[in-house]
């Protein structure tokens, strides 16, 4: 049995990784690791149903394990950042405001003809038409539609994460060029004395801050 | 969350209890009819076992195999059965040449089989 457990850990985790690696345009609304449990399951469970050489328990014991490498997938997704992005991906900002980003499009296996059809399939059928533009990591497309005036067209950003359960996300810090400190302050102004009670904090283009402590609704 | 981790909990000290138990049935009860083959294969060397004697061995392996059937493939059982009756029926006819040959085929299917299911680098390759 603990052979199956090991043989099945290393089909999901291979599945996982050749999940990853294809990019955006194999996932439909699901993360990568659902994705591969999904694909598993069903074979799982129809091998000892089909085969009655085969042990019953050999079927149980392999979606135990799958239940088991589930529930780590989604301990790490909640509570472990770096390995979140590593498993499940991040968003991919394929439009922005100065344009298409062909890099992000090429990341993620995509050209200019998957953008469009997504464009088109969210209601937009002009690249001009949408500000931004992202393939969230569970594949799924989000574009925000452009302002028609000039004033709210200045307006129109997209809001960053900037404190996550208690944390600080580096990587869109570097983005807004901000710094922590400039946050801890904000925080102090706001009679919040510990980052940890910080559900969440997001900043958009326009300075807008929309701050939540744990335990508010 | 808790639930997350109590989940995890528990379902792998189910794995590691199904483990650690298939692991020693397993080898315990190989053990057992792999001793019994072992007499009857002195016995068949020496030309002195009965019809009697296969029946034992043939008697322990029924019992032992009813439970072995949740662990092992029941191909591998069936081939068991097969090798076991045809020793049997060799030593019934004293052909004892033959039914050595048998036996000797069913004591190393006892040794393999524990080693087929084992944590080894071969067997999860």
């Amino acid at each position: 049995m603990g052979l199956i457990f090991i043989r099945t850990a290393i089909v999901f985790i291979s599945l996982m990784i050749i999940m990853r690696l294809m990019g955006k345009r194999q996932i439909g609304e699901m993360q990568p690791f659902e994705l591969v449990i999904t694909l598993l399951i069903a074979e799982l469970a129809c091998i000892p149903m089909s085969d009655t050489t085969i042990p019953l328990l050999y079927g149980i014991i392999s979606m135990i394990a799958i239940f088991f490498l589930h529930q780590v997938m989604l301990l790490i997704d909640l509570k472990c950042r770096p390995l979140k992005t590593l498993l499940t991906g991040k968003p991919a900002i394929v439009i922005n405001k100065n344009g298409i980003d062909i890099t992000e499009l090429e990341k993620n296996n995509l050209d200019i003809t998957d953008l469009i059809e997504s464009m088109r399939s969210s209601g937009y059928f002009s690249l001009d038409d949408v500000d931004y533009a992202l393939y969230e990591s569970n594949g799924k497309f989000s574009a925000m539609a452009k302002a028609n005036n000039e004033e709210n067209n200045q307006k129109s950003s997209i809001p960053l994460l900037i404190i996550s359960d208690g944390k600080f996300d580096k990587h869109n810090l570097d983005l807004i060029h901000a710094t922590e400190e400039y946050f801890l302050k904000l925080l102090e102004q706001e009679n919040i004395p510990k980052l940890k009670k910080v559900f969440v904090l997001t900043i958009d283009g326009t300075g807008k801050v929309y701050l939540q402590c744990r335990g508010e609704r | 969350m808790v639930k997350t981790i109590v989940s995890i909990i528990i379902s792998f000290s189910i794995l590691l209890g199904i483990c650690i138990f298939e692991s020693f049935f397993v080898k315990n009860t190989i053990d057992s009819v792999e001793n019994a083959l072992i007499q009857l294969e002195t016995k068949t060397k020496m030309q002195t076992a009965t019809k009697t004697d296969a029946l034992k061995v043939n008697e322990e392996w029924q019992k032992k195999k009813k439970i072995l059937h949740i662990f092992v493939p029941h191909n591998d059982i069936g081939y068991i059965d097969y090798w076991l009756g045809e020793a049997t029926s060799y030593i019934e006819s004293k052909n004892f040449d033959h039914a050595l040959s048998k036996v000797q085929v069913l004591i190393s299917i006892f040794e393999q089989i524990p080693e087929v299911y084992s944590l080894s680098l071969q067997n999860i390759l």
